[in-house]
Formats: C-alpha cells, sequence, structure tokens
C-alpha cells in the first residue's frame, strides 16, 4: 500500500473509532419510579454461553410473567443485564456499571470467582443481593456473606445426598457396593468431594479410588485402564457437563465393566443423559431442580412451558440452567414482596431477614419440598434415573433434605 | 494385575495417543520447516477441521468419510489463504511479530467457531469402527488403536512423499534454501502454500481424531498446548524429531497421570522439556541456529 | 509549530519533557488523572483501575519482550505470584508499602529462574521455556493449599494507609494510579541509563552486545526480572483491587492479552505500553457499546457483534502487525509530528 491511501485508510478507520462510543445516544430505558430492579451479569457469549442465555432467557420470561401477574407488591420488576462472557474483568465492571447506574435490589452473577470478588462491594453497598449458578459451599455462608444464596444444594451436599442414596439402595444387599470419584480439577469437580468422602465413610461405604483429572480435553484411556483395575461398581462423576462422560461410559463397556454411572446437577442436563443413554447405560443423579417435563406434579413447570411456548415458540428445551434462573426470580420477588408488605425499605437487612424468614417457600414444584432458605440455600435434591423407554429422567426416589 | 503389566499398560497406552499427538507435531514442524513462521493457531486449525467435519455428517447429512475427505479440502484451501494473505506480508518480520500473528489468527478461528457453534459439546461419529484388544492382562479401547493406526499410515505417507515424490522434494528444496530453489526454478511462493495446505490437512485428520474420541467443543484447541512440549524436545526443525519426541511425551504423561494422579499430566511435559533444554538446547534431533553478525 | 527548542546541554537533550508545552500537558493531564476520583462515574472508576493493573502488567512486559527481545509467556504467572504474595502477606498484617514490593521482589526472583533458559536457547524456544515456567507455576497455584487456598482461591484484605482504609474504588484509584505513576516513570528512566540501552542492544544483536562489552546473562535475567518485578506489583494490585482471586484469573491467555497489548500499542516504549494497555482493556467495551448503539437500528447487530469479542481482538492483532507493526506510539507519534510541522505537510 502506498503511504497516502495508508495514511488515509488509517484516518478514517480512526475517524470511525473515535465517534463509535460517543454514538450510544439516548439509549436509557424509562426508568419507572419504584420498580423493583434485578441486575444481572451473564455469560452471554463466551464458553458459559450456552447456559447464559438460557439463564438471561429465564429473567426475562420471568419478569414478563410476574409483571403480567400483579407485580411484586403492586410494584414492576425490571430485569437489566449485560453480558459478561464469562470474565471476572467483564463481570465484575458490569457489577459496577449497573449497581451505579440502576442501584438494583437483586444481582445475579455467573461463576463463583465473580460472586467472591463483588462481595465486598455488594455488601458495602447494603442494598443489594447476589446469587449466581454456582453451588459452591463457600458461599452459602449467612455470617460470612450475608448478601448472598445459593439456587440449590451446594456440591457437597449433592455427594452427600448421592452417599444417602447409595447406603439406602444398598441395604440388605450382601456387600456395599464400591465407588471410585472421577472428578475434574477445578473448583466445580473438587468443592463437593469432602463432604461426599465424609458421608460415605459415616455410612461405611467403601471407596475404592479418585481419580482426578483436567478440565477440559481428558484423556481417557489411562483413567479407564486405571478403573479397570479399581472395578467399582459405581462411578461418579463430578465436574464436567457432558464430555468426556459418555467417552467414559464407552470405554468401560469396553473393558468389560458395566458400573452405575452417577452425577450431579449441570450435569445431568440432556445432552448427557442422552449421550450415556444412546450407549445402553441409566445415568442416575441428583438433582435440586424437577425436569421440564414433571408438568404433573409442579404447576410451576407448566407456567414456564406455557410462558415459552407463547413467547419463545423455538426454544423447545429447558435445561437446568433456566429452572435455576426462574427460581432465582422467584426467591428474589418472594424477597421483595415480604419486605414491601412490612412496609421496609430494601436494604440488606431487612432483604436478608426477609430471605430467611422463608423457612417454608413454595417454589411451585421446581425444586420438590417447600424450600427453606434460612441457610441462604435451597439445601434439598431428589435422585432422578434416566429411563430408556421414555428417554427421559424419571424420579427414583423421594426428595431428601441435605 | 501385576506390576509389570500396569507399567506395560500405561506405556504402551501413552505411546498410542503419542502417535496421535505426532499429528499435530508435524503440523506445527511442517510449518516451521517450510516456511520459518511460527505457527500458534495450529490448535485453532484443528478444531475448525473437526467442526467442519461435524458439520458435514450433521447439516449436509454427508456420510462420515465423505465429509471428512469434504473438511480436509476446505482446510487445505483455508491454510493456503491464511499463508496468503497473513504469512506473507509479515515475511521477514520478528519472531515476536510471526507469534503474535498466529496467535491472533487462532484469536479469530476460536471466536467464530465459538461465535457459530457456541459453546455445546456435541459428539462426532467415529471413522473406524472400535473393537478393543486384548494383550494378556492389557486392554487397548478400540480408539486409541484406531486413532494410532490413522496417524501411523499419514505419518509414513508424508514421511514417503518427502522422500521419494517430486513435490515433496521441492518443498524440501524450499525449507532448506529458498533462494537457490527460487534460481532452480522451484515456484517458492506455490511451495510455501502447498507446506501451509499440507499442514492444515494432517491438523484436520488429528481433529478429527480427537473429537470423534473426546468430544467436539471449542476446548479441543486447547489439547494443542502439550505437543509444544514435544516439539521444543524433539526439535522445532526436525520431522522425525516431532515424531519422537511425541511418542516420548504420551509416554511420559499417560506414566505421570498414572502414578502421579492426573492433574499433574500437563505440568509433568513442561518440565521435562525445561530439563532436556539445559542438556540439548535445541532438542534432542533440532539443528542449532548459527547466527552470523 | 514548535519552535524554539534548542537544547544546549547533554542534560537538556536528555530529558524525558523538553519543552513547556509538554511539562504543561503533561501537569493537565496528571491533574485531571488524579482527580478523577471525585468527577467520574463509579463505572468509569471501575475501569480506570483495572486499566491501570493491566498497564503496569504491559509496561513490566515492554521491557522485557518489548525492548530486551526476550518473548515471556509466564507473565501472567508473574503476576499470580505478586497476588498470592500480597495475600498472604496482607493476612498477617503487612502494609501495603511493605507487601507490594516484597511481591514485586519475589516476583523478580522467579524471572530470574524462568528466564534461566535464555543463556542457552533464544527466539520460540525461550517462548515455549517460559510457557513451562507458566505451567509449572500454574500448577502451585492451584496445589500449594496453605499458602495460596488452592483452587477455591483466597481472599486479601484491603489496603489500609494508617488505619484508613482503603475500600472501594475511589480510595483503591489512587494506591493504584499512584504505583502506575512511579513505574511509569522508573521504566521510561530505566530507557534513558545504560541498561535500558543494553537491554535495547540484546534484542537487536546479542552477539556484537557482548562484543561491545555488555554482559549478556546479567542483561537478559535483568530483563526478565524487572518484567516479572512490575507483573508481581500489578498482581498484589489487583488483589487489593478484586479482595479476592481464584488460579484461573492467572491463565495463558491473559499473557496472551499482555502480549497483544504491547504488539498494539509498540514495542519498547512506555507510550506504547499505556496506549496498548488502554486500548485492549477498552475494546471489549467499545464493542459493547457499538452493539448497544447499533441495535437501535439494526435490532439483530449485538446478536451478531457481541459474540465476535475475540474474533475483533485476533483481527487487531493482525491488522496492527501488517499495516501499522510500530503500533499506536507510532501513530502517536506521526500525528504529533503533523501537529510540529503544521502548517508544512513534511
Amino acid at each position: 500500500m502506498t503511504g497516502i491511501t495508508r495514511r488515509t485508510l488509517v484516518q478514517s478507520i480512526g475517524a470511525a473509532a473515535s465517534l463509535g462510543p460517543f454514538a450510544v445516544g439516548g439509549a436509557a430505558a424509562q426508568a419507572h419510579k419504584g420498580d423493583v430492579i434485578i441486575g444481572a451479569s451473564q455469560p452471554i457469549t463466551g464458553i458459559f454461553s450456552f447456559a447464559g442465555v438460557a439463564m438471561n432467557h429465564a429473567f426475562n420470561d420471568f419478569v414478563t410473567w410476574k409483571n403480567a401477574a400483579g407485580g411484586v407488591a403492586g410494584r414492576k420488576l425490571r430485569y437489566v443485564s449485560e453480558d459478561s462472557g464469562f470474565k471476572l474483568d467483564q463481570g465484575v465492571a458490569i457489577f459496577k456499571k449497573i449497581m451505579a447506574a440502576e442501584k438494583p435490589s437483586f444481582f445475579f452473577g455467573d461463576s463463583t470467582p465473580w460472586s467472591k470478588a463483588v462481595a465486598q462491594d455488594a455488601r458495602a453497598s447494603g442494598h443489594v443481593i447476589t446469587s449466581s449458578p454456582s453451588l459452591a459451599g463457600a458461599l452459602a455462608d449467612p455470617a460470612g456473606m450475608p448478601h448472598h444464596f445459593v439456587p440449590g444444594s451446594t456440591y457437597g451436599q449433592l455427594q452427600e445426598i448421592l452417599m444417602e442414596y447409595i447406603a439406602r439402595s444398598a441395604r440388605g444387599a450382601a456387600a456395599k457396593p464400591s465407588i471410585a470419584y472421577v472428578y475434574s480439577d477445578g473448583e466445580f469437580g473438587r468443592d463437593g468431594i469432602p463432604a461426599g468422602k465424609a458421608r460415605a465413610q459415616k455410612l461405611g461405604l467403601n471407596i475404592v479410588g479418585e481419580i482426578i483429572t483436567r478440565q477440559a480435553g481428558v484423556d481417557v484411556p489411562p483413567e479407564v485402564a486405571k478403573l479397570r483395575r479399581m472395578r467399582p461398581d459405581i462411578v461418579i462423576f463430578q465436574g464436567y457437563l457432558v464430555a468426556p462422560i459418555p467417552e467414559f461410559v464407552r470405554q468401560l463397556r469396553e473393558a468389560g465393566l458395566n458400573p452405575q454411572i452417577m452425577a450431579t446437577a449441570w450435569a445431568l442436563d440432556r445432552g448427557t443423559y442422552e449421550a450415556v443413554g444412546a450407549l445402553g447405560t441409566r445415568l442416575t443423579g441428583v438433582s435440586t431442580y424437577r425436569y421440564p417435563h414433571e408438568t404433573a406434579d409442579s404447576p410451576m413447570m407448566a407456567i414456564i412451558r406455557d410462558q415459552l411456548a407463547k413467547s419463545r415458540p423455538d426454544f423447545k428445551h429447558v435445561s437446568p440452567y433456566y429452572i435455576c434462573a426462574w427460581l432465582c426470580g422467584m426467591v428474589y420477588a418472594e424477597i421483595a414482596e415480604r419486605c414491601l408488605k412490612a412496609n421496609k425499605p430494601l436494604n440488606l437487612a431487612n432483604m436478608k431477614a426477609a430471605m430467611e424468614s422463608m423457612t417454608a417457600f413454595d417454589t411451585g414444584g421446581l425444586a420438590g419440598l417447600l424450600a427453606d432458605l434460612s441457610g441462604h440455600q435451597i439445601a434439598s435434591g431428589r435422585i432422578y434415573a434416566y429411563d430408556p423407554d421414555k428417554k427421559t429422567m424419571e424420579p427414583a426416589s423421594g426428595w431428601i433434605k441435605a | 494385575m501385576s506390576e509389570w503389566s500396569i507399567l506395560a499398560e500405561t506405556v504402551l497406552l501413552g505411546a498410542l495417543s503419542g502417535g496421535v499427538m505426532a499429528l499435530i507435531a508435524l503440523s506445527f514442524v511442517l510449518v516451521y520447516k517450510g516456511t520459518g513462521a511460527v505457527n500458534f493457531a495450529v490448535g485453532e486449525v484443528m478444531m475448525l477441521g473437526a467442526y467442519l467435519y461435524y458439520a458435514g455428517v450433521v447439516s449436509f447429512d454427508l456420510p462420515p468419510w465423505l465429509a471428512f475427505v469434504g473438511s480436509l479440502v476446505v482446510i487445505m484451501a483455508v491454510s493456503a489463504l491464511v499463508e496468503r494473505l497473513v504469512l506473507r506480508p509479515l515475511a521477514g518480520q520478528s519472531v515476536v511479530a510471526m507469534l503474535m500473528a498466529t496467535i491472533g489468527l487462532a484469536s479469530i478461528i476460536h471466536g467464530g467457531v465459538e461465535a457459530v457453534a457456541g459453546g455445546d459439546t456435541y459428539s462426532p461419529p467415529g471413522l473406524l469402527p472400535r473393537t478393543p484388544m486384548t494383550i494378556g492382562d492389557i486392554l487397548i479401547p478400540g480408539a486409541v488403536l484406531g486413532n494410532f493406526a490413522i496417524a501411523a499410515l499419514l505419518i509414513l505417507g508424508f514421511l514417503a512423499f518427502f522422500r521419494w515424490s517430486r513435490a515433496g522434494v521441492a518443498l524440501r528444496a524450499t525449507a532448506s534454501d529458498p533462494v537457490t530453489a527460487a534460481t532452480l526454478g522451484i515456484h517458492i511462493h506455490r511451495a510455501q502454500q502447498l507446506t501451509w495446505a499440507l499442514s492444515g490437512l494432517v491438523g484436520t485428520v488429528a481433529g478429527v481424531l480427537i473429537a470423534s474420541s473426546v468430544g467436539l467443543s471449542p476446548l479441543l484447541a486447547g489439547t494443542a498446548l502439550a505437543v509444544l512440549a514435544a516439539i521444543v524436545l524433539g526439535g522445532l526443525d526436525s520431522v522425525a524429531g516431532a515424531i519422537v519426541a511425541s511418542l516420548i511425551v504420551g509416554i511420559v504423561e499417560a506414566l505421570a497421570a498414572g502414578y502421579l494422579g492426573g492433574k499433574t499430566r500437563e505440568v509433568v511435559p513442561y518440565i521435562v522439556v525445561l530439563v532436556v533444554l539445559v542438556v540439548r538446547p535445541y532438542g534432542i534431533f533440532g539443528t542449532r541456529a548459527i547466527e552470523r553478525l | 509549530m514548535r519552535t524554539a527548542v534548542f537544547h544546549q546541554s547533554f542534560r537538556d537533550d536528555e530529558r524525558l519533557l523538553d519543552s513547556r508545552t509538554q511539562r504543561a500537558w503533561m501537569a493537565a493531564f496528571l491533574a485531571a488523572l488524579f482527580t478523577m476520583p471525585f468527577w467520574g462515574s463509579d463505572y468509569l472508576l471501575a475501569m480506570a483501575c483495572i486499566v491501570g493493573i493491566h498497564l503496569v502488567a504491559t509496561l513490566g512486559l515492554n521491557v522485557t519482550t518489548g525492548s530486551a527481545g526476550l518473548i515471556s509467556l509466564a507473565h501472567a504467572a508473574f503476576m499470580g505470584v505478586g497476588c498470592y504474595t500480597v495475600a498472604w502477606l496482607a493476612r498477617h498484617g503487612w502494609p501495603f508499602w511493605l507487601t507490594l514490593p516484597t511481591a514485586g521482589a519475589l516476583a523478580a526472583l522467579l524471572g530470574v529462574v524462568v528466564g534461566l533458559p535464555s543463556l542457552r536457547v533464544k527466539g520460540l524456544y525461550l517462548a515455549i521455556a517460559t510457557l513451562a515456567g507458566h505451567f509449572v507455576l500454574s500448577f502451585v497455584f492451584r496445589e500449594w493449599d496453605s499458602v495460596t487456598g488452592g483452587v477455591p482461591g483466597t481472599t486479601i484484605p484491603r489496603a489500609s494507609l494508617f488505619g484508613f482504609e482503603l475500600r472501594g474504588d475511589r480510595r483503591n484509584f489512587f494506591l493504584i494510579f499512584g504505583c502506575v505513576v512511579l513505574l511509569a516513570l522508573a521504566a521510561r528512566n530505566l530507557a534513558r541509563t545504560h541498561h535500558g540501552r543494553a537491554f535495547v542492544a540484546v534484542r537487536d544483536r546479542d552477539f556484537s552486545a557482548e562484543i561491545l562489552g555488555v554482559n549478556l546473562l546479567r542483561t537478559k535475567l535483568a530483563a526478565f526480572a524487572v518484567g516479572a518485578f512490575y507483573a508481581g506489583v500489578a498482581g498484589g494490585l489487583l488483589g487489593y483491587f478484586y479482595g479476592s482471586i481464584t488460579p484461573e484469573y492467572f491463565a495463558l491467555t491473559l499473557a496472551v492479552f499482555y502480549l497483544a497489548a504491547i504488539i498494539v500499542g509498540g514495542l519498547g516504549s512506555v507510550l506504547g505500553s499505556v496506549l496498548g494497555a488502554v486500548f485492549m482493556t477498552f475494546v471489549p467495551e467499545a464493542l459493547r457499546l457499538l452493539a448497544h448503539a447499533g441495535s437501535q437500528w439494526l435490532p439483530g447487530l449485538a446478536g451478531l457483534l457481541l459474540p465476535m469479542g475475540q474474533v475483533v481482538f485476533g483481527l487487531l492483532i493482525i491488522g496492527f502487525l501488517i499495516f501499522e507493526p510500530h503500533g499506536l506510539a507510532a501513530v502517536w507519534a506521526r500525528v504529533r509530528r503533523t501537529f510540529h510541522l503544521w502548517p508544512f505537510k513534511t
């Protein structure tokens, strides 16, 4: 390129780029006085986008539905969200931005690091309750993190429920089943394992081995070789979403083993159970939430399906992330309603008290039993098992409190 | 199972997975040897090839083999295009510049794939039947054996190509001395484009093989990082070194995963690299760079 | 047009700001910068703090890779070292004016260790050796539970100055930008000394430098040490800013981000580091703003633009390498020259 054309090109690009941010203009939404505002830093793009998009939709749909049903003590809900790309820098910046601009009463983040990073600021602001799809045990801490709640059981509690179920199913059998843990080397994988191991020891269950793998790009054959030597009756996976569970199952079957495959929470989504089911193995696991086909037992699930059919007809599958976000919306709305009905302002102390007073909160069947949020979590879950005829996950136990 | 058979199984599994890694290493070394460019986008090209294969099977309903060939052709074309558009304007610039250009390329491909296909994991169909093989106490999963077989065939094919075919010899000539090659009538630009295209081909094969067993997601690109250790071990510009070193690194990784736990898997090859660099700085088979003032 | 700037001594020639206009502009800039906590919005301050932290790290990398030509992929790991050091020391009650230098010193020490292969290898081999350093340090962050808190990460108590707790962005701003100004000045001065010139000599032709009397071993290790020191301090500031950190933050993508920042900004100059860090931090923001603004006219634009963040990142790097290899600093120099020469063109 000759000097002149290159210069003009760079100049024009520079001019356009410098004008860009100033072209924002009047995108300010009409702020209705008295709206109850829910802010969110959603991972709409990035590696967690499948969850972020679902959670974003869920909040939007919940707010639409709730406002149509009368809002919260007469006030409307408003949802403001931005894309965090699942990056901590962006997520925290969005938190500060929305907190400054909108002064929300509730905030939904995207991960454990985010929840920990904004904790001090959220607490200091004195007017926001946060939550995120992270089920890490450290976040369900009424004393240390009074502004935060976990919209489900923590990873540790899920493992404990799993152990309880295994012990109950094995009651009366000749020998206790041997269990092998396969988990990933990250918080998602590791967080719940100590609790699971402690409960197994208390129940006299034998853990024959632990395999720790990378978080992604797992090389399966050496680990399967190790499992072959352990010969477990049950293999519990933790810390993976889909991969590498199907590959593990495939190679275990090739090696002549057919252990029961168990997982928790986010790993029990359609991608996993269908892939494992296609290999002829039944996936079993513990989940805090119901599945979308259980509309008979859950009026709220039916409402969700209706809402989706109306507003997003091509959004076929309701993932656990969607349910998690909707449930968070319900909790937020309930907290706000309790405060407003008692004529108390929406500050941290009142909202925390309201949350802790929700000891028998009806989740409309989304999370089974009446939820008890006094511990800043919903500590219950149910075992589901894959039914190869119906091709869905069916309940295999009652609801168990952790 | 006796200790010896456990050891043998671990080593064998490691060597077999090292064979597939050798493909990725070959992809890298081809480009470095042929054009002097450092290609940090090897993992992303691999991933793109695997996604194209999956798209071929799912969106266009092609039989797996046809989709595979189709993805190979597309990636070869893309690689040649990249050479023309990105690498040639940067010829002669510093190592940092080349490195960053390929990192930028990797970002583009990664971002593009994520934007179009999202972060979900898919299960592409395998190319070969999966029958496990048992040697005494040792069990080799079918996927591992099949992948290694394809990888070995491809590598042998390449070695033969470089040794005996006209085009291969032309590529080797361009690699060792572009100026002399040009005076002898070899079209060096075309040779360099062909080098990139072949590198893309090899990377795609590796990508499809790995994706069939591990699953297809944007994280596939990260598996190429371990290969960097193998490349340095073998010498950046040595094809034989890349292959031997990949096998060694595969075995070392498997031993680490087997005896030290799966989380040390990532670190151990790099520790080996650091140790080797002290003794043989340019790798086992690499040529020592001679600098003139 | 610039006139009447004549240097009459070596000292004048070496000055950083050599004309009155320059000094005036710099004073105005510093004044605006340090009063930002009073006139800036919360969001702007948060972004400024993040830019400041990235700037310190970029300054360091520009010394190691920009001035001395030693490609370092371990920069993110050095930041992690600094962050965890500060976390541990602050938990034991050390004040910030002790923890930050100590964090920098510890990171510098590790920088020397990671840089040792530079004695035997160059170029890409060195880059991969530093990559090995990155992986080893990442492993330590995840496994050394007692000090780093392992995978769940650790918390960092807020910095405090004589009992006055630096909580909140407005107070952290001063801490961060105090460090930024000091360290930027240090980097600029380093370039003026014979050490800085030795770095450049090593980058351009290290054999010739050795013949001229530059001690290669010490120079290369010093380059790594200085770069790592800056990264360590940046990591410490990061800790004070976020209050809690997990090892996932210090991933390889962060090291690549800093490399991109120095390429885009301009290798080897402080101005390059500043422009590069600011530019790279604001690109995702600008993209988001553009998407929001554009979606008023084209509704689907946001959905199309937002996931393209990484693509834009890659395009920027390649674009700058092909069209503007000396980075934004060169563009800035051209703009300045136009102003100096106006109304003439050359």
